[in-house]
């Protein structure tokens, strides 16, 4: 009996009927499921509160009374509103430019994803390494214009407010692009052609019809960028700390990394962002409903090839070089340079930065183990999400179990990594398992950040699929576990690389998380990165930025040589 | 190849409102024979496939294949798919598209462990017969509809099973390809005389490929016979409709005698027992046209009606005539290039007729088709 693939919806048969033994089984596989996955994902945020509000409430009480606290609040918002406002504007006309991309320049499409592939870390200090107001090579350069001249620093202070804005939002663009872009390959060209032929200009059909389309998408795209905007940590931690910008995020450091650590603090500040977090995941579940009503749409994909226009290229490709090529520009001359200074000399230009830091066996060791544990999470994820994809999508009668499966897989997106990285610190510093000091923890904390890319990605590529190839593949004899090994997983191949390689790219940025559940015996790369930049010793620290650029990229090939090219089309 | 038995086959699906696809149903098949289901979308025609195939799981009913059990609500038997000896061919092919068609052929014989059927060249001997061998090394993709059309058969029939289902599998196919695979379909199941059940919603195509018909309205089924007995003998006036029966006309017992569109009908009087009302169903090609002072021909009753449009379809044209506010469709033979028919304009007055025994009748309020509604006109010569 239960035939896997099929949407069962058994009305209630007169006669009740006890459960078979196998659907017995099957019950029991998926509850242990799960559970499994409730007490990674639920456990450390329920004992991070369970924390906050001992004591009477102390965490609360020291979180909230700090006279800073409003200021906090008010930098947060204003950080996740401006970048989301920056982000959607520009990710929505990057999204439409690529659409009007020449036949001939198709492949960039992929340049503005390149801000995902750069890890954070690396360009906010190359961002730094140009705007730093005294010694940034752009505001040096700028400095030598005329109305500048007179200026002994500046113009721009990447160490201001507007500006970690700007860069966040420049990251954040990249996230709504893909979500729009995904969102016009839904919008039939016929739509527009229509509107075309009705006597619309190229802009009243932007305005009058695409964009009404792209309105799900547009909502959908915005609530995830908002809900980064509000966790982001390494921006405002890099450039804002020493200027006094504290949001919620690098408060929560603060406290963690506080002595003794203030557990219950960092729980409470992290308070409005989870509940915030788990508020727009609901929602988006209530307003998008069942995925599967999304699906089909008929008629060709969008496609513009009648209308091209350079206009199109040209954006792409400023945009690419803003955000991506100059922050590793100045990543590039400082790691070659001896020093840090204004004044760029070239002479003395050499690869002793990256000597150096490959003698060092804490650098060696954490790139090491950047890789290894990203590839373990990784690993692990892909068959985890494949068995809730399934669930998700034919599990009907396990009712409130998928329910809350959907909901479990979906958290870790609504909510800060900063937040899961304490929960995580506080759960396995403690029995039943003490992980900290070992691996397991940053593993265990990699798993639940990234399921929902595991879950999301793999769902669609099912529904993508559709139920025609397993079910020719049960009508001729093939059991539920043969049909997923023999058709549906090579059917996935390119989806499943596809989300490897998403994975492993953001894992091996991985930053806030890693941070707080870091030991001196297990370091990443971002966070040697982060010690090396607190020591000052900036060479280096350009050095390490390059070759975390360098690993993400293998990666990013790997997974496109195994996927097929279109392994990032998926992201 | 054995018999097939469905007992009381019911299915709901919960939702808003909640349906019933399959109500009750009833069907043997014999063995060897080619079962077609046919109604219009909506019926239950493709759930109570996939109920056979095990892809969906009945409410309530019995199937079984011979002496095997492969369904019981009551007793709880439910094989899955793989457990019950079938092969399907789908609407939209469903060959894999990451396998070779040799491999996509060799898949039921490998996952049913069928060591024979891979050392003996069933492969081989299945692509043969649906005329595939050339194509066993290419991948789908590389395929036209027709031949993915073909190599799914050849998927399907592969492992000898006792029942093959078919989804609709001529729909994706354009018209002239599509009478050219039926033609085919046809001629293997005569050579092989397979046990299969096709679900379709074309009625030409079920005439051609049924030895019996089952027709379904809501599930249920309405009329179930031989192609013969369903295109000559409606059991209803759903069942006519459904085979091309596309004129209806309401007749009436005025005054003494029958009235057809509340005019008198000419020429011989309507054998029709008794004075209720009675709709008329009448195929496009049973009615002819000619001009009104023509004499009606033995045996023929007639209609007054006005032309309304006239269209050309090479040896036939299609006439829509208007005979007291009841559209008529008429086919006729087109006939010379300088003949009355060609000339024929709207609002030309014309007198349409037809043979009794092609009228069918039905009561006007049920649709039903009782032996006492038609006095049977026997020996309709046809001079």
């Amino acid at each position: 009996m239960t035939a896997v693939g099929v949407a069962e919806a058994d009305a209630p048969s007169p006669v009740s009927r006890p459960l078979p033994l196998r659907a017995l089984a099957n019950w029991a596989g998926v509850l242990a499921f799960v559970a499994a996955l409730c007490y990674l994902v639920i456990l450390p945020l329920v004992r991070l509160q369970i924390n906050a509000f001992s004591d009477g409430a102390r965490g609360y009480r020291i979180g909230y009374t700090d006279p800073a606290f409003a200021k906090t609040l008010a930098y947060t918002a204003g950080l996740a509103l401006g970048s989301l406002a920056i982000a959607l504007v520009l990710g929505t006309l990057l999204a439409w430019a690529a659409t009007r991309l020449p036949r001939s320049l198709r492949m960039l499409r992929v340049l503005p994803i390149f801000p995902i592939i750069v890890p954070a870390v690396a360009s906010v200090v190359g961002w730094s390494f140009l705007f730093s107001p005294r010694p940034g090579y752009v505001n040096a350069l700028l400095r030598n214009l005329p109305w500048w001249s007179d200026l002994k620093q500046g113009p721009v202070d990447i160490y201001t407010l507007p500006w970690i804005i700007i860069i966040t939002g420049f990251g954040l663009t990249a996230f709504v692009y893909l979500f729009v872009s995904a969102g016009f390959q839904n919008i039939s060209s016929e739509h527009v052609e229509a509107a075309q032929v009705a006597g619309s200009s190229q802009w009243g059909v932007f305005f009058r019809v695409t964009l009404p389309l792209l309105r799900p998408t547009l909502i959908y795209g915005g609530g995830v960028a908002l809900l980064l905007g509000l966790g982001q940590f390494t921006g405002p931690l890099l450039l804002g700390r020493n200027s006094g910008i504290e949001v919620i995020t690098t408060d929560i450091y603060r406290q963690m990394s506080a002595s003794p650590i203030e557990y219950g603090a960092a729980a409470a500040l992290g308070s409005p962002l989870l509940l915030f977090g788990m508020l727009i995941v609901l929602v988006q579940k209530v307003l998008l409903g069942d995925q599967r009503r999304f699906v089909t749409h008929g008629g060709k994909a969008f496609r513009s090839e009648a209308r091209p226009s350079v206009i199109g290229a040209v954006s792409i490709i400023a945009y690419s070089f803003v955000a991506t090529v100059l922050p590793v520009i100045g990543l590039v001359i400082v790691a070659l340079s001896r020093f840090w200074s204004a004044k760029i000399d070239t002479d003395h230009f050499s690869l002793q930065s990256f000597r150096t830091i490959f003698a060092q066996s804490s650098v060696t060791q954490a790139i090491f183990n950047s890789v290894t544990i990203s590839l373990l999470a990784v690993a692990i994820c892909l068959p985890v999400g494949y068995v809730a994809s399934s669930i998700l999508l034919r599990g009907r009668r396990f009712g409130v179990l998928r329910t809350i499966l959907d909901y479990v897989v979906s958290m870790p997106l609504g909510i800060p990594a900063v937040v899961f990285g304490a929960g995580f610190l506080l759960t396995y510093t403690k029995a039943p398992f003490v992980l900290y000091g070992t691996n397991w923890v940053i593993v265990l904390v990699y798993i639940t950040l990234m399921l929902p890319f595991a879950v999301r990605m793999q769902t669609s590529a099912m529904l993508a699929l559709g139920s025609n190839y397993t079910e020719a593949a049960r009508v001729s004899g093939s059991g539920v576990s043969g049909t997923s090994l023999k058709i549906e997983l090579p059917l996935m191949r390119s989806a499943l690389g596809g989300a490897a390689a998403l994975m492993f790219v953001l894992l091996t940025h991985e930053f806030a998380a890693s941070l707080l559940v870091r030991a001196s015996t297990t370091q990443v790369m971002g966070t040697i990165l982060y010690d090396q930049y607190n020591n000052g010793t900036y060479p280096l620290v350009a050095a390490i930025a390059l070759v975390m650029t360098a690993v993400t990229a293998i990666g990013v090939t790997a997974a496109m040589l195994v996927g097929g090219s279109d392994a990032l089309g998926g992201l | 190849m054995s018999h097939i038995r469905i007992e009381g086959l019911t299915k709901h699906f919960v939702g808003k409102p909640p349906t019933k696809a399959v109500d009750d149903l009833h069907i043997e098949i014999e063995e060897g024979e080619f079962l077609v289901l046919l109604g219009p979308s909506g019926c239950g025609k493709t759930t109570t496939l996939r109920c056979l195939a095990g892809l969906e799981t009945p409410s309530g009913g019995r199937i079984s294949f011979d002496d095997q059990v492969v369904f019981d609500a009551e007793r709880r038997i439910n094989r899955s798919p793989d457990k019950r000896k079938i092969g399907m061919v789908f609407q939209s092919y469903a060959l894999w598209p990451h396998m070779t068609v040799r491999k996509n052929i060799a898949y039921p014989l490998r996952a049913r462990r069928l060591k024979q059927g891979l050392r003996n060249g069933w492969v081989e001997e299945t692509a043969k017969m649906v005329d595939c061998v050339a194509l066993l090394d290419r991948y789908p993709a590389q395929l036209s509809g027709g031949q993915q059309q073909r190599v799914a058969l050849a998927r399907g029939l592969v492992a000898r099973p006792d029942l093959l289902l078919f989804d609709e599998p001529l729909s994706n196919l354009d018209a002239r390809l599509r009478d050219h695979v039926r033609a085919e379909l046809h001629e293997v199941h005569g050579r092989l005389g397979f046990t299969a059940v096709f679900v379709i919603h074309d009625q030409s195509e079920a005439l051609a490929l049924g030895d019996r018909l089952a027709i379904m309205r809501h599930g249920r089924v309405e009329q179930y016979d031989t192609p013969q007995q369903v295109f000559e003998h409606p059991i209803s006036e759903y069942v006519a409709a459904f085979i091309g029966m596309d004129n209806r006309v309401v007749c009436t017992y005025q005054d003494g005698r029958w009235a057809a569109a509340g005019r008198p009908i000419g020429g011989s009087e309507l054998g029709i027992a008794g004075t209720a009302p009675v709709a008329m169903r009448l195929r496009a090609d049973d009615l002819q046209v000619t001009p009104c002072d023509a004499s009606v021909g033995a045996n023929m009753s007639s209609l007054d009606a006005v032309v309304v449009d006239a269209e050309y379809g090479g040896r036939h044209l299609d006439v829509v005539l208007d005979a007291n506010g009841t559209r008529l469709f008429a086919r006729i033979p087109s006939g010379v290039s300088d003949s009355w028919a060609r000339g024929l304009k709207q609002n030309d007055p014309v007198r349409a007729s037809f043979r009794q025994s092609d009228a069918h009748f039905f009561d006007d309020e049920t649709g039903s088709g009782a032996s006492d509604i038609a006095e049977p006109v026997l020996n309709a010569v046809d001079s």
